[in-house]
């Protein structure tokens, strides 16, 4: 599509506009009734359009050896007849006011005469209204020479330029809707304009300039904190993807964290289930959880961005002690905020992470718990703004959940090899995880998205039972709303206030999911299924007993779909298995207590 | 027309609706009004006010705790239509206004004659690309924040897309309701934001606690938004007096 940015003059706003990639014409308005009148143009390389209205033929001409011009737009009722005299090297754009498809009979005159037609919304200032017409009017265009679309087309219009088509609609005019103020120009929203226009979301994993994935995501922060997403995303992009990245973040991998975990082949589950069932083993993980693989990503990140202040939320405390852990690594100072009920619950986290040199802050607003712990991290970030904040899922404001998703991409990364050696394929029938905020689905799903013979199954905490008030799947029960920087699924009351979900599983009892699950799931890509407590705790012991390893609850969750599922003969399942059960013994023990 | 001055150092009050009680929201307004504020934030409560210190956000969840709902707040403003006459700005974070529904909420809004809407954790961006229709059909003008942190270019953005309504500036960068000192820096990057806004007036909000602080900031923006001091009042019943030794 041709862009042609109209309405510059000679200034600074105009030359950063005129230099953009994408933007193909720069018009320069010579009719002294616009607010945009001048007489002179720029230095630039692109296509220079003169804009005139009524103005005599002898004018035009010495306007277009003056500055150069490359084209010359009639923007008045300059008849066939005077175009007719212009040489026939002089590309020509003839201009028409559009309010009914009567409008559109005078084109007929102008075929062959012209190389662009533009129509604006009809006015008598001859354009400028900077208001839109309506576009369907077009349908009745059957003429031949393309047209440009003009008049009040903003950042607003993107969606609906998107669905507009026409066979002969060729680019699109901007102006007074992308201007700090008539003759200076924005060249932010143009550069915005451009990128959005020329998005196509190829890849589940693609977000658009503004950080959706699909209709879910972006960066919903207070204007307190747009500096530090900003350089958040800045830093990302420009450092985790070097060498000098990547060889430290794979050594650590390897010789800290323990990878490749196994891909294990769970024989008497397989038999059980009359299917071939891998385990993916993230349990055994430095710290018992796949939790670290994002810590050890995100801590280099902030090791090179020069923050030497940590700060995290943490439910169960397997993301806070993942934290505290990599902060002692690299000798930096952590704050991890749980809520208060979570640290009465979970005494043993809260120690392990004192003692790895963390200071644990109390979250005692709203329900005491892991959102609320949140926004305290949050609040904490927009105080302190030079601090890092670093996420434990895909949740949050765009980057965050990119970032952390890439991060845990290593598990399906690691997946796709060790399938190829044990199958000779290199992508199973279906992957299998669960899902709180969903940062190890994210993982294990990471490399199979775009992969429409995988089946993606998201296992989601039912509590007592979908129905039962006290439950915490989302993706059922949730509703698309803003929390905490991001437009997700929700679990919120019919007013918009957030409701507490409720899990056994203490890290999968998070009211929203991550913005790419949403989407994932709205559109069908994922599907999600959702297990209660007690058939959790059943996998549980299940699992334990069949191959001897105790799973976290949470896994447990993903173990159980097992159950739900269809399985045939030939299908090869991955379930991960995104951590160890350690911590979950006094759960079991309450459980359990005649074993 | 702008219901916004800048020819006149402006006060505005911040009040959380549904507190302390859940029909305490007539009797400030009217008393506001009374002791001569110029315009009223009405702030809608939510459970998860993230850019909110602990005052706000105590304020909030009793105000949820009370039973207020943003369909309440509008029937209670809806009650003093003919009484009110300031200019009115409801103030909330985006979650309870869609789930209310964007275009009901505004509808309503424009039949309330609300003068602006606040709502912080939607972006100048966000709202340009994806909200701006609906905001428009309904003429409710959004107010942005900025803050002294903010680039020059997207000051004037900003003051261009609030020119019907103001330019919220956040005094420093931190949550509501900590103290801080208008130092010479400061008042100078204020001084300068001010000049960038054009004819869209600024106001200064976030920490503002004390007449001598709004005078203060007057040397510098077109007036002050006081939400934190005003509310610690209300919890101790000795608002209208604050207010007398604010104005």
């Amino acid at each position: 599509m041709i862009i042609k940015v109209c309405g510059l003059t000679d200034n600074q706003s105009s030359m950063q506009v005129a230099n953009l990639n994408g933007v193909d014409y720069t018009g320069f308005i010579f009719y002294e009734g616009s607010k945009r009148f001048t007489e002179t143009t720029l230095a630039t390389a692109k296509q220079k359009v003169g804009v005139f209205v009524n103005a005599s033929l002898q004018y035009i001409k010495e306007q277009v050896i003056k500055y150069n011009l490359d084209v010359v737009q009639l923007h008045g009722n300059e008849s066939p007849e005077f175009i007719r005299q212009f040489p026939k090297n002089i590309k020509i754009i003839k201009a028409f006011g559009i309010a009914t498809e009567a409008d559109l009979e005078a084109t007929q005159l102008y075929e062959g005469l012209a190389d662009y037609f533009l129509f604006d919304t009809k006015s008598e200032s001859h354009g400028g209204t900077g208001t839109t017409f309506n576009w369907q009017i077009l349908d009745a265009y059957k003429g031949s020479t393309p047209f440009l679309l003009s008049g009040g087309i903003g950042l607003e219009s993107i969606e609906k330029l998107k669905q507009f088509t026409h066979p002969q609609l060729a680019g699109y005019d901007l102006n007074s809707r992308f201007e700090l103020s008539p003759k200076v120009k924005d060249p932010d929203r143009i550069a915005t304009f451009i990128k959005l226009l020329n998005m196509k979301t190829t890849s589940y994993l693609d977000t658009d300039p503004l950080g959706f994935y699909g209709e879910f995501g972006g960066a919903y922060v207070p204007e307190l904190l747009r500096p530090n997403v900003e350089e958040l995303d800045a830093a990302f992009n420009s450092y985790c993807f070097t060498e000098e990245f990547e060889s430290e973040f794979k050594q650590l991998l390897k010789d800290y964290v323990g990878r490749p975990t196994p891909l294990y082949l769970a024989g008497r589950l397989s038999d059980k289930y009359g299917a071939t069932i891998y385990l993916k083993r993230e349990d055994l993980c430095h710290t018992g959880a796949h939790k670290v693989n994002n810590t050890v990503g995100q801590i280099l990140l902030a090791k090179h961005m020069g923050k030497t202040n940590i700060i995290a939320e943490t439910g169960a405390g397997q993301h806070g002690v993942a934290t505290a852990t990599v902060c002692a690594l690299m000798g930096l100072n952590c704050i991890v905020y749980m809520g208060e009920k979570d640290i009465e619950r979970q005494a043993p986290n809260v120690q392990r992470m004192k003692m790895l040199g963390a200071e644990v802050r109390p979250a005692t607003s709203g329900s005491k718990t892991l959102k609320d712990a949140t926004n305290e991290a949050i609040r904490h970030w927009i105080n302190h703004p030079d601090s890092y904040y670093l996420i434990g899922s895909v949740v949050g404001p765009h980057p965050y959940p990119k970032i952390v998703a890439y991060f845990q991409s290593v598990i399906s990364k690691e997946i796709e090899k060790q399938l190829l050696e044990k199958t000779g394929k290199t992508y199973p029938d279906k992957v299998i995880a669960c899902v709180g905020g969903g940062s190890n689905a994210a993982g294990a799903f990471y490399q199979f998205y775009d992969n429409p013979k995988v089946e993606l199954v998201a296992v989601e905490a039912a509590g007592l039972g979908i129905d039962s008030g006290k439950s915490a799947a989302t993706s059922v029960l949730g509703t698309p709303g803003v929390l905490h920087g991001s437009l997700t699924l929700l679990m919120q009351d019919a007013d918009g206030q957030v409701t507490e979900p409720h899990s056994i599983s203490a890290g999968l009892d998070y009211p929203g999911i991550g913005p790419l699950h949403a989407h994932t799931i709205a559109t069908g890509r994922a599907v999600s299924i959702s297990v209660t407590d007690d058939e959790a705790l059943q996998a549980a012991l299940e699992l334990s007993q069949l191959e001897g390893i105790i799973p976290a609850l949470e896994s447990a969750h993903a173990l159980y779909a097992l159950t739900k599922l269809e399985l045939k003969k030939e299908d090869v399942i991955v379930v991960n298995l995104s951590g160890r059960g350690d911590k979950d013994m006094n759960t079991y023990l309450e459980k359990f207590p005649n074993l | 027309m702008n219901p916004f001055k800048k020819d006149k150092k402006q006060v505005s009050i911040f009040v959380t609706a549904g507190y302390p009680k859940l029909d305490s929201l007539k009797g400030q307004l009217l008393q506001l009004q009374k002791q001569g504020v110029d315009f009223i934030e009405v702030g809608i409560p939510f459970s998860d006010p993230m850019a909110d210190g602990p005052v706000i956000q105590e304020t909030s969840s009793i105000a949820l705790e009370n039973g207020m709902k943003l369909g309440l707040l509008l029937d209670q403003l809806d009650a003093l239509r003919n009484e009110v006459h300031i200019p009115l700005v409801l103030m909330g974070y985006l979650n309870p206004v869609l789930q209310f529904g964007l275009d009901a909420f505004l509808s309503r809004c424009q039949a309330l004659s609300i003068a602006s809407l606040i709502l912080p954790d939607l972006s100048v961006e966000l709202y340009e690309t994806k909200y701006k229709e609906v905001f428009g059909k309904y003429k409710i003008p959004v107010t942005f924040l900025i803050t002294p942190l903010t680039p020059n270019e997207r000051v004037q953005r900003v003051a261009q897309v609030c020119q019907n309504s103001f330019v919220y500036l956040v005094g420093q960068n931190s949550i509501t309701g900590q103290g801080y000192a208008i130092n010479e820096g400061l008042s100078s990057r204020y001084a300068e934001l001010k000049k960038l806004c054009g004819a869209t007036p600024l106001f200064l909000g976030f920490g503002i606690d004390s007449k001598e602080k709004k005078e203060q900031a007057f040397k510098s923006v077109d007036g002050v938004i006081i939400g934190t001091a005003y509310l610690k009042a209300v919890k101790v019943e000795e608002e209208v007096k604050f207010v007398e030794g604010l104005l």
